[in-house]
């Protein structure tokens, strides 16, 4: 179980962010939300999360940057990202390294549900192997 | 053989010309299929994103609205091209459906075309467009007899253009206009005139809910038709009591100008993402003599994780209630039955409202003995609780009810809405409830698909067969094998719905979500597992049966369903479907069958496939096209003249006269081998009564598409695709058939109309048909003698096994209406087809046959 864990939401669409937030916590996890991702940001400046789930292009930071920073401020942290219909861009792909994984909007609940946790199971590993 | 004969002769004119023709027009209809399907699988794909097992946000939306349009267009230029513009009408049907579409996205409302007035009986869910949030929530609950609502009428947003292009403001932009303009537009509508039509029709309804209504004066409120959920507009327009039915149009000039009270538009520009009311629809209500009145809150909003409601009431009309003023009684009612009062708080009410005359309502002393007396009783507050929760089923969430209680003690409903919780206490309920759930017995857990999400609790009914649909309980957990229409007759009424077999994106799964149902399709075993009468809970959020009923999770339920529901996007998406899925042409023998009565994109590409396919059966094109190499007539053990034009992969000809079964490749293949067994082309009895005889003789022009030209088969075929046009005596059989290894593709079409007999024994085969394919699991449709059959993403080997089906059942029924002199005999058919008879009166009869009648062919 995903229990203790603590995810970041963001995403700009609020109803991305609010039934993420709902269908999260009721799987058993912490989590915060963000329809603004130079908050979610500063949130991670301030705070680590064991997981990530950001959509790629928001006003502000876009996912790729929260992608960055999220792993420099904590190198644990799983980073899920949230793309459009498109398929990613193949040569593009090495600024993406360090991504727990991708998943396509419009995407399923269970589906989502089912990589956070892994993505935090991850998460807690490297986190105790580096004895934080 | 005389199409034969006709292809061969014109061999030698314009060959190759010709042959390209038929080539690129073939192609077209490929395409046109093609696209058609496509069309129907983002239907059915957007139909399972209301479902709430998906996020998606508005970028989906437009996506969607621009692929659908991408698609259709194509269907309808494809049957242009194949009928030679006969339908170019249709572009403006898309580009209506389409500018539909737009409006949603863009945050306009669209309605559709309705009366000025509509009666409430006639009012649901589905008007909500051009009745209001109000009036269609009232229409619904009256609709579905949760409680007694006043008798009542919808002034529709029709009657609001009306009346604003009488007066020359069709395009007035509210957000346009500064306050003083707002104020002076709102001046002027007080004192306007409404086209004499609109105000008689007011009148007349009026004084019929007067007279029939029994009530002396009517209530007059605003029902405006919100662009958003998330502004309910409470309470921002008037309402209007203790008016005549002389004085409705007058009282509705006055509701309507309430639309452009400044202070509503401070209401609205105040908020973001609120782009103003739009159109205004009004309600028109019976008022019921009040004796008192309130308000229910079906959880109390100050503590919603716990299961208690919430009245408060006053005598006489509510107003004092709703409008916060004056002193009101308050119950908290526990929410389980028999819904005892948990605390009460009885105010000194020392005034009551009443209307006395037709200038409004009036307020009164009320008498002493009175004024520290409940103003409802604890009888009336446990009927009242179960009404609430009548109403929070039908309504998927909790509420907020205003009720009014007669002199003669009988409760009424005028008003039910979402009742909006604050968000942080769902929050909070989240983890209290993970603890009481690990306690509970799981029945099922992880199996299937979730086709609407939801939590229910209820009865077992394990549906097998007709009967079992009767004599239901209320609010039954229906079970059954698989997803069949005869189980969507009875869901109605019913708590969740659960399947052995099924898809998410099936008819099933879009009629669940239409009712919001919560349902789990795919479980492979319910049916063994679940017993009948066995009570459980339906957790098709986390898609887990529960034995027993388990309130928490019930609770939590309801407290959380309007989050999503009142979701922009989601009711934004609802809207659209609105133009999308609903299929109104559904006879194609119908006069409505018109390109013009197209209004939703189903219909498009439902019509445009219907026209091309009997363009392409009348025959002109292979008569236009000349006869050629991939045009053949096939060799077979039984009398039936095929024609077959394989467009690639559908014949391996080894030369050497025509080609025959064995060399046949594809979907045709299972079919025709099914069709050639010993026996299956019945060539026995015909029994013939002389009923039948006379009937048969005397029918000169059986089917109006065919004509009377039997034996002009065709087939067009490739490796994975077949496309079979059957006219076999006096009946039109279609087959449409796509079949690969990728069991999304696939999918098998079955049309069959018309028969040689009168109507009743015609419609006897056609019901042998629907109950046959229905149990293949073909969702079926179709009137009379016309049965339309459709069976999707079946696995390739499944799909084999329905071919071979298809084949046997043409065979079969062939000559059956003529055999069907009564309607005992259809079920007795079926059965002999299900057993896997060849025909349908056995091989022991065909010696002399039944009764001794005359023998056909």
């Amino acid at each position: 179980m995903g229990s203790d864990s603590k995810v970041m939401v963001v995403d700009d669409e609020m109803i991305v962010v609010e039934r993420l937030q709902e269908h999260l916590e009721k799987a058993g996890f912490t989590v915060e939300g963000f329809t603004e991702s130079q908050a979610a940001m500063d949130r991670l400046a301030e705070s680590s999360f064991q997981v990530v789930v950001t959509d790629l292009k928001m006003k502000g930071p876009d996912g790729l940057e929260i992608l960055h920073f999220a792993k420099q401020a904590h190198p644990a942290t799983q980073v899920i990202i949230i793309t459009g219909y498109a398929s990613m861009d193949a040569s593009r792909e090495a600024e993406y390294s360090g991504v727990f994984d991708f998943i396509t909007k419009p995407f399923n609940l269970p589906a989502i549900a089912s990589m956070v946790k892994k993505a935090a199971k991850k998460a807690s590993r490297l986190e105790s192997r580096s004895g934080s | 053989m005389q199409l034969l004969h006709v292809l061969r002769e014109r061999l030698g004119r314009r060959q190759a010309e010709s042959f390209e023709h038929l080539r690129e027009r073939l192609a077209r209809f490929r395409d046109l299929v093609e696209k058609n399907n496509q069309v129907l699988e983002l239907i059915a794909d957007a139909g399972e994103k209301l479902g709430g097992e998906y996020v998606y946000d508005r970028h989906y939306l437009e996506t969607l609205a621009r692929d659908l349009d991408l698609a259709a267009r194509v269907v309808v230029d494809d049957l242009n091209i194949v009928t030679d513009n006969r339908y170019s009408e249709l572009v403006e049907r898309m580009n209506e459906i389409e500018a539909a579409l737009t409006a949603v996205l863009e945050g306009r409302t669209f309605a559709p075309d309705a009366a000025p007035i509509l009666k409430l009986a006639d009012i649901g869910f589905e008007h909500v467009d051009v009745v209001g949030e109000k009036m269609a929530r009232l229409g619904e609950i009256a609709r579905r007899s949760c409680c007694r609502v006043p008798p009542a009428f919808a002034i529709t947003v029709t009657a609001f253009r009306q009346l604003m292009a009488r007066h020359g403001r069709s395009d007035v932009d509210l957000n346009a206009l500064g306050d003083d303009e707002l104020a002076e537009l709102a001046h002027k509508v007080r004192a306007w005139s409404l086209p004499w039509g609109l105000s008689r029709a007011m009148r007349r309804e009026a004084s019929r809910l007067t007279s029939r209504g029994g009530c002396s004066w009517l209530a007059v409120r605003s029902s405006a038709v919100g662009e958003d959920g998330s502004a309910s507009f409470a309470g921002q327009f008037k309402t209007l009591l203790g008016i005549s039915s002389r004085d409705v149009p007058r009282a509705y000039c006055e509701i309507v100008a309430s639309l452009f009270e400044p202070a509503v538009a401070g209401y609205w520009r105040g908020r973001a993402g609120v782009r103003g009311p739009g159109p205004m629809a009004v309600g028109c209500m019976c008022l019921v003599k009040a004796r008192s009145s309130g308000v229910l809150y079906t959880v109390d909003p100050s503590r919603p994780e716990k299961p208690l409601m919430v009245v408060s009431a006053t005598w006489g009309l509510g107003t004092t209630v709703v409008e916060g003023l004056g002193a009101v009684d308050r119950f908290v009612v526990s929410r389980t039955p028999p819904h005892e009062v948990v605390s009460r708080t009885i105010e000194e009410k020392t005034e009551r409202c009443t209307v006395v005359d037709g200038s409004g309502h009036r307020r009164f002393t009320v008498s002493p003995e009175d004024q520290r007396r409940a103003a409802i009783d604890d009888a009336a507050l446990a009927e009242l609780a179960a009404v609430g929760l009548r109403i929070e089923r039908f309504m998927r969430g909790a509420q907020d009810i205003e009720w009014v209680i007669d002199e003669d003690g009988q409760l009424f409903v005028v008003q039910t809405r979402p009742l909006k919780l604050e968000p942080v206490v769902r929050h909070e309920s989240r983890r209290d409830l993970r603890t009481t759930v690990a306690e509970q017995t799981v029945l099922l857990r992880g199996r299937g698909e979730i086709a609407c999400r939801g939590i229910a609790a209820g009865e077992v009914r394990i549906i097998r067969e007709r009967a079992d649909i009767e004599n239901l309980p209320s609010e039954a957990v229906l079970v059954a094998r698989t997803s069949s229409p005869r189980l969507a007759e009875a869901m109605g009424e019913a708590a969740a719905v659960i399947t052995d077999v099924g898809t998410s994106t099936g008819h099933l799964a879009a009629v669940a979500r239409e009712l919001r149902l919560p349902s789990i399709v795919d479980v492979g075993n319910a049916t063994e597992i679940l017993t009948n009468g066995q009570i459980i809970t339906v957790d098709a959020e986390e898609n887990v049966v529960y034995r027993g009923r388990i309130e928490e999770l019930l609770h939590y339920q309801l407290l959380q369903s309007s989050t999503f529901e009142e979701s922009l996007e989601f009711r934004m998406l609802r809207k659209m479907l609105r133009r999308i899925a609903p299929l109104h042409l559904r006879d194609p023998r119908s006069p409505d069958f018109v390109a013009q009565k197209c209004s939703t994109y189903h219909d498009v590409i439902r019509f445009s496939h219907e026209k091309a396919v009997e363009q392409l059966v009348s025959g002109q094109w292979v008569r236009a096209g000349g006869e050629s190499g991939p045009i053949s007539r096939l060799r077979l053990p039984i009398p039936l003249d095929l024609v077959v034009v394989d467009l690639g992969g559908g014949l391996e000809w080894r030369g050497g006269g025509p080609p025959e079964v064995e060399e046949v490749c594809g979907p045709l293949r299972p079919m025709l081998d099914a069709l050639v067994e010993d026996g299956v082309w019945a060539t026995g009895p015909a029994d013939m009564d002389l009923d039948g005889l006379m009937s048969s003789a005397t029918r000169a022009s059986p089917v109006s598409t065919v004509g009377a030209q039997p034996e002009q088969n065709l087939a067009i075929i490739s490796s994975n695709y077949l496309h079979l046009a059957l006219r076999l005596g006096y009946h039109f059989n279609i087959v449409d058939c796509f079949l690969s290894e990728v069991r999304n593709d696939n999918y098998l079409y079955f049309r069959f109309v018309g028969g040689v007999t009168e109507m009743a024994r015609r419609t006897r085969r056609a019901l042998l048909l629907k109950k046959i394919l229905e149990h293949y699991d073909f969702v079926v449709e179709g009137t009379g003698d016309l049965v339309i059959g459709r069976n999707k993403k079946a696995a390739p080997e499944s799909m084999h096994e329905k071919l071979r089906m298809v084949g046997r059942l043409i065979g079969f029924s062939r000559q059956l209406d003529v055999m069907l002199r009564e309607d005992g005999l259809v079920d007795q058919c079926v059965e002999r087809f299900l057993a896997g008879c060849t025909n349908p009166w056995g091989q022991e009869d065909r010696a002399d046959g039944p009764d001794g009648r005359i023998y056909g062919q």
